[in-house]
Parts: structure tokens; C-alpha cells; sequence
């Protein structure tokens, strides 16, 4: 760069003795006293204490480019020569200072946009890598959260079985409605995690579409009765009774549209229609429209309308997580649909919906409904064995069990001591926990199925159980051989139903 | 006699040179990435363990894009002792070190080198140090100019070293 200079430089020329006393100078350039130390006036100059005097027919001319050289207040920027005679030094200084700053602003300019892009790279793998530390310690807490849920849940359904005064019952059915909003908010949590970090995985299944739609309209008439307000469905008769797409998470979407439209409508009107856009070969797309008329929203509000924790209506006795509409966006999204909304306050709010599906050209399946189960005839009670480590479990699960009056239970905190029992005794049903230690779950599940050549230990009905994400732990557990898994919190009814289910169809075999 | 040794700061551009050169000699620090041109020069006392005052002479050379060989060879003269920074948060700043380090030994074999790895701030201190040892990336000190975290230390040991 320096050799680049078209220069008309300034120029000071020092004579100093070997001993660095300043000899001559015409201060063209710095105000260095004769007869001063040259080592006072900058160390740079200190380079010339290697040099001694007597060696002198040895030292080559030494040029420095480029020296930042201050001196009171003012700083100026030299290409310094020094060369060495018999009797002294001769200093050169030529000052390039304003070359050099334009120079400085050209270099400067070219290293912070480099400075600037890996910044920016830095700061885009902290995010990463903090959004993945989010998602790991929500599904982590997950389960730290829903166990000691379901405890709550369970003894609640239990009190409620109990004698009651009519303030008791009311405080139980609030702690059963807050435990409820608060699974339905790690739902939510969970949801939006697998979502953002990208492991919600869609799936394509063959589902009772009209099942479910009608569904809606028996659950959410029966809410509109209670609000008194009036509830109106229209499901485009043309569709298909079976069509291929995510059940639960179209399940999701609507079902959070339509809680949202009762929560904020409180008289008037909501209605819910289905239509059919087009319909090529096996594929069909359906616009579902959720129209209330509700608080509604401003409009300077509609654009953060589908924003994390966004709430606008300032009624807090209104529940919600303010994740519902994210989630909602993010599933459309998912699932290559659309949503828009329209709205005007205290006249109403319009969701519109459009989603793609495919569906079976050929084939059709009756209705698939949820059988009913119950205990086979028997002299004796059920021998149940529980599997868990968690004192409240326990406590809680033996509760609902013995109250029933047809089981007995009987309780081995870890996978090693519930294979002792299975091969001591002869059990109706296993209630496994997944999480246990020693031999988890899974591993004392394998054992059961494959180490016993009798059958009543190798074909005990065994069901899983845990506060872990339903899909994988499901999916783990039927793997694992068990018969079913239920998740954390359960309800007492959906418990029972699993246990009868599983000794009645033991007994039918 | 007065002791009075030079110690030039290399590396990489925008590693910290200068953030590090103005935390040792001023106590200051600046977040505004400033380039250096050329090379700044100045000079700190420290008292040495056995009483006697050392004059380090540091100078802060404009940093390199590539290789340390770009560095003019002028700065490097009489040089007592280099000290050769990267940047922790710049894989870049460190990929030819060891050529670098070659490069310094082969051309100025009396002159020890003191590697040091800057912006120790920004950075998680354990896996960095394990990320360097498992790339075989050597170093004597992990600082931060910005903290002043084991900028004194590493000053001080360095000048022990060049006296012996």
C-alpha cells in the first residue's frame, strides 16, 4: 500500500548519537529538544539500543513503514529510514499521515463488513442453539410438570367421589378447571416447540371426517345451550365421509377456533360450515369458516392476531395461553393451507380455513366407534400390579383401584422387583410406569414377553404409563409388546376404560 | 542497566490486538472495531518479581487477511517476543496457525511465541478449550480484552519469560 503513494511529504531528519542523544533536528515535523534522548521522545525509537556503535559497517539501512508516531496531542503517521555511519544515526521521518488515514478509511470500511457478516453468523448459531436449548428443557419439564398434574387430577376426581358440602364442591371444581388450563397449556408448549424446532411430524391417515365434524357439533351445541346462544353448522354434504390427511391436528385447528369463537361471543350467533373448493382425481381442498359475533378485533390488532402470547381483550377472567392462534397459524402452515381472518369490533370475527386433503377413491369403512368393555364375570377380585416409583402415583392410582371394589393391587417400585412378582404370582393386568429405574419400562415389558415359557406370565395384559409425549411413548410402548399406553395426566374414566378393555379382551380369548 | 525488551502483537485482523494492546498498556477498553494501520507503539513498565523494571516495548502491528508472512518484516526486527492472537469466535483466525507458528520458528528461531485466543467473552470457556485441544490448535492463554480476564496474568508471564 505504502509503495501506492504519490507523496509530496513533509520530512524530518534527526542526527543521534549512538547513545540516543538527539544531535540535530529541524523540528520540521516534531518538537524533540538537541541534546535530548531520542528514547524519550517514542518508543519506537528504543529499536535503536540493538545497534551498537562499533559494529556500525554491519547495519543495513532499515526502512519502517507506516509508524504511528505521537507526540503531545498530535499524532502523525511516518515511513521512517534509519541508517547507520561510523560517528551517528540519521533519522528520516516522512510524514504520510493524511495518505495513510485515507487509506485507514478504505481498510476500515472492507474489515468491518467482514467483521460485521461472521458477527452476524455468530449471533444466527446463538439463537440456534438457544432455541434448541428451549426445546429440550420444555420437553424435559413436560414430564416434571404432568406428574405431579395428574396427581392433582386424580385425587380431585377422587374428593369428588367423596362427600362433599356445596362449598367443596365448587372449590374442587376449580382446582379441576385451573389443573385442566394448565395441561392444555404445556400442550400448547409442547406443541409450539415441536413445531418451531421442526419435529412435528405430519402424517397422512385414513380418518372419519364427518365423525369428526359431527363431533364438533354435538360438543360445542351443547356449550351454545349452556351460553344460550345459538350454534349453527353447515357441512357440504358432497364430502367425502373418509378423507386422508392429519386427523388430530385438523382436529387442533378447528377445535381451537371454535373454543376461541365461544370464549369471546357472548350472545348472538356462532356458525360453522365446511365447503368443498374443488375436487380433482383423489384430492380435494375445504374451506372451513368459524364466523362469530364476538368482541372481535381492532383492526391495528389483525396483524399480531396469530403472534406468540398475543391477547387483546383485556377480560382476564376469560381463560386462555394466547399460544392457541400460533399454534393454529403454524398447523395451517404444516399443512400447506390458509388461513384469514377478518373482524370489527363488537360485530364479530370471521376465520376462514382452506385445507388440502386426498381421499380413497374406492374404498369404503363403516364407522369406527369406541366399544364398550366390561369386567368378565368372577368370583375373585383382579389382580392387578402396579409398577411405579412415585409414592403419589401410587397412592392415587390404589385410590381409584380399591374404590371400585373388584381389584386387588399390589405395588413394586422398579422394573427388577415387578419381574419378582410377576413370576411369584399370577396377575390380571400390569399397570407399568415407563420411567422407572433399574429396569425401565420397556426393558421389564421385553423381559415379561420373551424370558417365560408360562403364558400367564407372558401374556399378561401390561399397560404403559407416562408423562412423557403421547405419539413416542406410545409408539415406544406398543413396540416394546405392551397392550395400550395412557398418557399423564389421565382421567379416572379413561384409566378404567383401559384396564376393563384390556382384562375383559384377556378373558374373552 | 535498563531493561527494555520488544514484544510484537500478530494475527489475524479484528482478533483483539489492539482491544488487548489498550487493556494492557491504558486499562481501557473500546467496543468500536477501529483498524490498525501500520503498527502502534508503546511502552509499559513492569515491576519484575526480583525488583527490577522491565520496559516492554509492545507494538501492535496492522493485522494480517491471510498469513502472518504478510506482516512486514521491519516490525518483526529485534523483536523479543511475539505474541500471536486469534480470535475464538473466528475459526478463520485460527485455521493456519500452525503454518503461522512454522513460519515464526523457521525465521525467528530465538524469538518465543505466546499464542493467546481472544474474546473469551463470547464464548463458553470449557467446550472452547476442549474444541482447540481436539483440533489440535495450540494456545497459552484464553482472555478477554473486553473483561480484562487473564490479560494481566498473561502480560506478566510473558515477561518472565522474556528475561530468562
Amino acid at each position: 500500500m505504502v509503495d501506492e503513494l504519490q507523496f509530496n511529504p513533509q520530512v524530518q531528519v534527526l542526527k543521534v548519537s549512538y547513545d540516543g542523544i538527539i544531535k540535530e533536528t529541524d523540528k520540521n515535523l516534531f518538537n524533540w529538544p538537541k541534546q535530548s534522548s531520542i528514547f524519550d521522545a517514542h518508543p519506537f525509537f528504543e529499536i535503536l539500543r540493538d545497534f551498537e556503535q562499533s559494529d556500525h559497517s554491519n547495519h543495513v539501512a532499515l526502512n519502517f513503514p507506516c509508524i504511528h508516531i505521537e507526540d503531545s496531542d498530535t499524532e502523525r503517521i511516518c515511513d521512517i529510514t534509519i541508517t547507520f555511519d561510523k560517528e551517528e544515526i540519521t533519522i528520516i521521518l516522512f510524514d504520510y499521515t493524511s495518505k495513510y488515514r485515507d487509506l485507514n478509511q478504505i481498510a476500515q470500511q472492507k474489515n468491518e463488513s467482514i467483521l460485521l457478516s461472521k458477527e452476524l453468523e455468530l449471533k444466527n448459531k446463538y439463537l440456534l442453539e438457544k432455541e434448541e436449548f428451549k426445546n429440550s428443557f420444555i420437553a424435559n419439564i413436560n414430564h416434571e410438570i404432568r406428574t405431579p398434574l395428574t396427581s392433582i387430577l386424580g385425587f380431585v376426581e377422587v374428593l369428588e367421589t367423596t362427600k362433599l358440602t356445596f362449598e367443596q364442591e365448587e372449590l374442587a371444581r376449580i382446582i379441576k378447571r385451573e389443573s385442566h388450563h394448565l395441561n392444555a397449556l404445556i400442550d400448547d408448549m409442547i406443541d409450539l416447540s415441536k413445531i418451531e424446532s421442526g419435529t412435528l411430524k405430519i402424517v397422512q391417515e385414513r380418518f372419519a371426517f364427518r365423525d369428526i365434524m359431527n363431533g364438533f357439533r354435538e360438543s360445542y351445541s351443547k356449550m351454545a345451550e349452556e351460553k344460550q346462544i345459538i350454534f349453527e353448522t353447515n357441512i357440504d354434504p358432497n364430502i367425502q365421509e373418509y378423507l386422508i390427511g392429519d386427523r388430530t391436528r385438523i382436529y387442533q385447528i378447528i377445535n381451537n377456533l371454535l373454543t376461541n369463537a365461544f370464549k369471546f361471543t357472548e350472545e348472538g350467533k356462532i356458525s360453522f360450515s365446511v365447503t368443498k373448493n374443488y375436487q380433482r382425481t383423489n384430492k380435494l381442498s375445504l374451506t372451513f369458516k368459524i364466523e362469530d359475533t364476538g368482541i372481535g378485533i381492532l383492526e391495528e390488532n389483525l396483524p399480531h392476531l396469530f403472534e406468540r402470547f398475543s391477547r387483546f381483550d383485556q377480560d382476564k377472567q376469560i381463560p386462555g395461553t394466547g399460544l392457541g392462534l400460533a399454534i393454529v397459524k403454524n398447523l395451517v402452515d404444516l399443512l400447506n393451507g390458509e388461513i384469514k381472518v377478518t373482524s370489527e369490533p363488537e360485530k364479530g370475527t370471521t376465520f376462514n380455513v382452506k385445507l388440502p386433503f386426498k381421499f380413497e377413491v374406492t374404498k369404503t369403512t363403516p364407522g369406527r366407534k369406541k366399544k364398550k368393555y366390561t369386567l368378565p364375570e368372577s368370583s375373585n377380585k383382579f389382580r392387578i400390579l402396579l409398577v411405579e416409583d412415585e409414592e403419589i402415583t401410587q397412592y392415587l392410582i390404589m385410590k381409584i383401584l380399591i374404590s371400585k371394589g373388584n381389584f386387588f393391587v399390589d405395588i413394586a417400585i422398579n422394573g427388577q422387583q415387578a419381574i419378582n412378582y410377576i413370576e411369584r404370582r399370577k396377575y390380571d393386568l400390569v399397570l407399568m410406569d415407563l420411567t422407572i429405574s433399574k429396569i425401565d419400562g420397556y426393558q421389564a415389558t421385553h423381559m415379561i414377553r420373551n424370558n417365560y415359557g408360562d403364558k400367564f406370565i407372558s401374556e399378561v395384559p401390561i399397560i404403559g404409563f407416562s408423562g412423557k409425549s403421547n405419539d413416542t411413548a406410545r409408539d415406544k410402548c406398543i413396540r416394546s409388546g405392551m397392550d395400550d399406553f395412557i398418557a399423564k395426566p389421565f382421567e379416572q374414566e379413561e384409566l378404567m376404560y383401559k384396564i376393563i378393555k384390556q382384562i375383559a379382551k384377556k378373558a374373552a380369548e | 542497566m535498563k531493561l527494555s525488551k520488544k514484544v510484537v502483537l500478530l494475527g489475524h485482523f479484528g482478533v483483539g490486538k489492539t482491544s488487548l494492546f489498550r487493556r494492557f498498556i491504558d486499562n481501557e477498553f473500546s467496543q468500536e472495531y477501529k483498524v490498525t494501520l501500520g503498527v502502534q507503539i508503546k511502552k509499559k513498565i513492569i515491576q519484575l518479581p526480583d525488583g527490577r523494571e522491565l520496559s516492554m516495548i509492545i507494538w501492535d502491528a496492522e493485522g494480517h487477511s491471510n498469513s502472518v508472512e504478510d506482516t512486514r518484516k521491519s516490525y518483526l526486527l529485534g523483536a523479543h517476543a511475539f505474541i500471536y492472537v486469534f480470535d475464538l469466535t473466528r475459526e478463520e483466525t485460527y485455521l493456519n496457525i500452525n503454518k503461522d507458528l512454522e513460519y515464526l520458528n523457521q525465521n525467528y528461531p530465538k524469538v518465543p511465541t505466546k499464542i493467546l485466543g481472544n474474546k473469551l467473552d463470547l464464548v463458553n470457556e470449557k467446550e472452547t478449550s476442549v474444541h482447540l485441544k481436539t483440533n489440535n490448535i495450540p494456545f497459552d492463554c484464553l482472555t478477554s480484552a473486553k473483561t480484562n480476564k487473564n490479560v494481566l496474568d498473561f502480560f506478566s508471564d510473558l515477561a518472565e519469560v522474556i528475561i530468562k
